[in-house]
């Protein structure tokens, strides 16, 4: 299939592994997918330090389930990558452990305390679910079978995202302004989430082109913005002054002032070159050497070499 | 001699206990099942196995586990929280609907 009747047919699931599509499509869907999948693992590796720091057992077994199923996700994703046919999966893990694989800007910075998890938990993953919906509705069908289980699972991830936070801003005065002031800290982060503005987006048009994204960076910041905006204010968070967010009566929706983000530390991330960039991508792979020996048994179960000295995990 | 039967109702579904029947000999138990619990629910295999033949462990002896509460997997149990966004709802429903069918499974 060329590239223009590749542009003309582009709509909901219009594309599977069947068809035969041209190299930028497989190319652009890789590139996104596999960031996606990326992202999944990184996150995951984020917030599982908190399945040993949850205050309560309930905590500790929802948080344990939804770091889980991030896992889960990624595998998934991965799968969807896959079947485009450019890279193995083995080859995109190994590029996420070599510190080349890309992945979302809010999980190259620490997250060090329980008042931070729904930063994450609540914020970030709105944010991604928010995507993740117009997702349902991509081009190539096995990203938006994904897809479905992913949303499927992500209204538990949210909800119980923002019962920590509503318990957090229920709790004392001084947990309430830890709040906030982790609030503070992400929120610029949060908004970044959505990625720059369409005009200097570097992906975004060829992406919409064939159907692989529904929605702009700005459409879809938008729409976060108007439900997340008021949400935020209902715990009594207070919306820091920085970046200035305008509410447009006209056209009834929120818009961030660009200009008050810090694009360089955004493109910095982008490139894997920020200093939490390395840390993230060291403390997985440590991680992972930690584990190494489950990996070995399973494979000695399976007939290779034995097991090394068992670490601890974290 | 006591007989247990399971009843398969269509091809690939599982055999099910239905109840028992009393007969000398594996023959005699056969036609004895397919008449007493074949005829009046449709029924698409039996299987008859001596009772004594049946391993039994119960809660008495052992724990069994696979008891763990985990309704903290489920949208629907945070009932205080009220979705946040249009996809959380969407989320919740597709939750509840399949909440619905392992009730009306059990």
């Amino acid at each position: 299939m060329d590239l223009e009747t590749v542009k003309e047919r582009a709509g909901p699931r219009q594309f599977a592994p069947k068809d035969d599509m041209p190299e930028e499509y497989r190319k652009a869907a890789t590139r996104m997918i596999q960031f996606h999948a990326n992202s999944e693992v990184m996150g995951g590796y984020l917030e599982k330090p908190f399945i040993r720091q949850a205050p309560s057992i309930d905590r500790k077994l929802a948080f344990s389930a939804k770091v889980q199923d991030e896992i889960g996700h990624a595998q998934l994703l991965y799968r969807a990558a896959e079947s485009l046919g450019v890279k193995t999966r083995d080859e995109m893990l190994d590029e996420l452990a070599r510190g080349e694989g890309k992945f979302l800007n809010c999980f190259h910075y620490p997250m060090e305390s329980w008042h931070e998890v729904p930063m994450i938990a609540f914020f970030v993953d709105g944010a991604a679910m928010h995507r993740q919906a117009t997702l349902k509705n991509t081009s190539w069908t096995p990203y938006a079978h994904a897809m479905d289980k992913v949303c499927f699972e992500e209204g538990f991830h949210v909800k119980h995202g923002e019962s920590i936070l509503s318990e957090l801003m229920n709790g004392s005065k001084a947990t309430q302004e830890k709040t906030q002031a982790a609030f503070e800290t992400w929120w610029p982060r949060i908004i970044q989430f959505f990625g720059p503005t369409n005009d200097k987006s570097v992906h975004n048009d060829f992406a919409q082109e064939v159907g692989l994204k529904t929605k702009s960076n700005d459409e879809l910041r938008d729409t976060f913005l108007d439900t997340y905006v008021p949400k935020a204010e209902k715990y009594g968070l207070v919306v820091p002054e920085y970046p200035r967010i305008e509410y447009d009566e006209e056209l009834d929706t929120y818009h961030v002032n660009e200009d008050d983000l810090n694009w360089d530390e955004f493109w910095t991330i982008a490139k894997n070159a920020s200093e939490g960039s390395h840390e993230q991508i060291n403390s997985r792979s440590q991680a992972q050497a930690a584990v190494e020996w489950v990996r070995e048994s399973m494979h000695s179960w399976e007939g290779a070499s034995g097991a090394g000295t068992p670490q601890a995990a974290d | 001699m006591i007989w247990e039967v399971f009843r398969q109702d269509k091809p690939g579904a599982y055999h099910k206990h239905c109840g028992n029947v009393h007969a000398p000999d594996r023959e005699l138990a056969l036609q004895f099942a397919a008449v007493q619990h074949g005829r009046r629910m449709k029924t698409h295999s039996l299987w008859v196995v001596p009772h004594d033949e049946i391993g039994e462990i119960d809660a008495d002896e052992t724990s069994f586990g696979g008891t763990t509460d985990k309704t903290y997997r489920w949208a629907t149990s945070y009932t205080d929280i009220e979705p946040a966004a249009p996809e959380v709802a969407e989320s919740e429903a597709e939750q509840a609907d399949v909440e619905k069918s392992l009730e009306a499974d059990s």
